[in-house]
């Protein structure tokens, strides 16, 4: 059971963790004028 | 939360994954962007020639291009990976979503929030599992339909799903009644929302913590109003963050009873289970709160926060197959329909105490 549930996490832990970090990344991109403005 | 493309473990290269999200993610732009497009033109139609035309959101215009697609076309397998990186969107945006969120708005909406979440659960778990009973379902179906319709939807029942040991038959029948009364909910609140001409954050409020699925309270909110929309994120969000606290509880019951694996450190597990895009929210809204960001990067941040969001409404609309949820079993269905009326009512109920006793 532990090394299905370390699994499970880990499979469910990147998607997460990678989003976060994507959005970090833009905010900082943005933060240091590195992105042109973002219309909508 | 746990479904996306990207955590699907495979022995292919890094470059092929990368490559087989194109079409998919291709998709979500062209569907997404079609129903802003769709928005924009009515608009200005509507402007031009004077005509009173009520305005109707991009988002319910990406939603049902991508279920028309679906549900008519169909969809080749080879969009499917693209498709299911809509959650990944769904999260970034929500990240992003925390520039539009002074840190004490935050905390006072988000306390509120929590606080409702918290009876709303007690009483939805009580009332699910009694449903459960009276219809014959089995324990565990009833656990995974409980946690999916009271916390956090098809992610919280693949959170539990191996945490209490359960089938993966359960598990699907619970997800896919969770994913019909989602889609259902999709449409049904915000009409109901507007016949009790509830207020932005009354409703956002509400659809926050009701609608199961985070993609579907997202749109769910968004299709009210901009700052329902909003509202609906971050009390949705509040719901999310408990996910962890009732898998735990969950898996130490069954557990106990000897039908599930023990659980080993309970700080890990809950760390595991934690949605950790809820403190990437926190994180930027701290930062927004502090001026770390120029007011047109906070404007920036606001728009790429939409962006985001419009990929994941796309992704919602493609995700609804008709025939697939057809195919369930009927009495998952009741139980989680029956379930869902309650907690939609115990929430509005809720909601409708806050706004008149507390400064929501």
């Amino acid at each position: 059971m532990p090394n299905t549930q370390t699994a499970v996490a880990r499979r469910s832990l990147s998607p997460d963790i990678f989003a976060v970090a994507l959005a970090l990344l833009a905010a900082l991109l943005v933060r240091l004028n590195l992105l042109p403005p973002i219309k909508w | 939360m746990a479904t996306s493309a990207l955590a699907t473990p495979t022995t292919e290269s890094f470059t092929h994954r990368a490559i087989a999200l194109v079409p998919g993610l291709l998709l979500l732009v062209a569907v997404g962007y079609a129903g802003k497009f769709i928005e924009q033109s009515i608009a200005a139609y509507t402007k031009a020639n004077h005509i009173t035309f009520p305005n109707i959101e991009y988002v319910l215009w990406a939603i049902v291009i991508g279920l028309i697609l679906s549900n008519t076309v169909g969809i080749p397998r080879v969009f499917a990976p693209g498709i299911a990186t809509y959650e990944f969107w769904l999260e970034a945006g929500i990240v992003l979503l925390g520039s539009r969120f002074l840190l004490g708005d935050v905390l006072h909406l988000g306390g509120i929030s929590l606080v409702l979440v918290a009876i709303a659960i007690t009483l939805s778990l009580t009332f699910m599992h009694f449903l459960g009973r009276a219809f014959k379902l089995k324990p565990k179906l009833t656990s995974l339909l409980a946690v999916g319709s009271s916390i956090c939807g098809v992610s919280a029942i693949i959170a539990a799903k191996p945490s209490i040991d359960a089938d993966d038959e359960d598990a699907s029948y619970a997800i896919a009644a969770i994913l019909a009364l989602g889609a259902i909910s999709l449409f049904t609140f915000p009409l109901i929302g507007h016949s009790l001409h509830l207020s932005d954050k009354a409703y956002g409020l509400w659809a926050g913590l009701a609608v199961d699925n985070t993609a579907e309270a997202t749109a769910a909110g968004a299709l009210y109003s901009d700052a329902a929309g909003k509202v609906a994120v971050l009390a949705k969000t509040s719901r999310n963050a408990l996910i962890g606290f009732i898998v735990l509880g969950y898996a130490i019951y069954w557990s106990g009873r000897g039908q599930a694996g023990k659980v080993g450190n309970k700080a890990v597990f809950l760390w595991n289970k934690f949605p950790k895009f809820v403190l990437g929210f926190l994180l930027i809204s701290l930062l927004a709160t502090a001026g770390f960001f120029a007011k047109p990067q906070l404007a920036s941040l606001a728009n790429l926060s939409r962006w985001a969001f419009l990929l994941t409404f796309a992704g919602v609309g493609l995700r609804i197959n008709l025939r697939e949820l057809g195919k369930q079993g009927w009495k998952p269905f009741a139980v989680g329909a029956i379930g869902e009326v309650f907690i939609a009512l115990l929430t509005l109920g809720l909601v409708y105490g806050a706004d008149h006793y507390l400064t929501l």
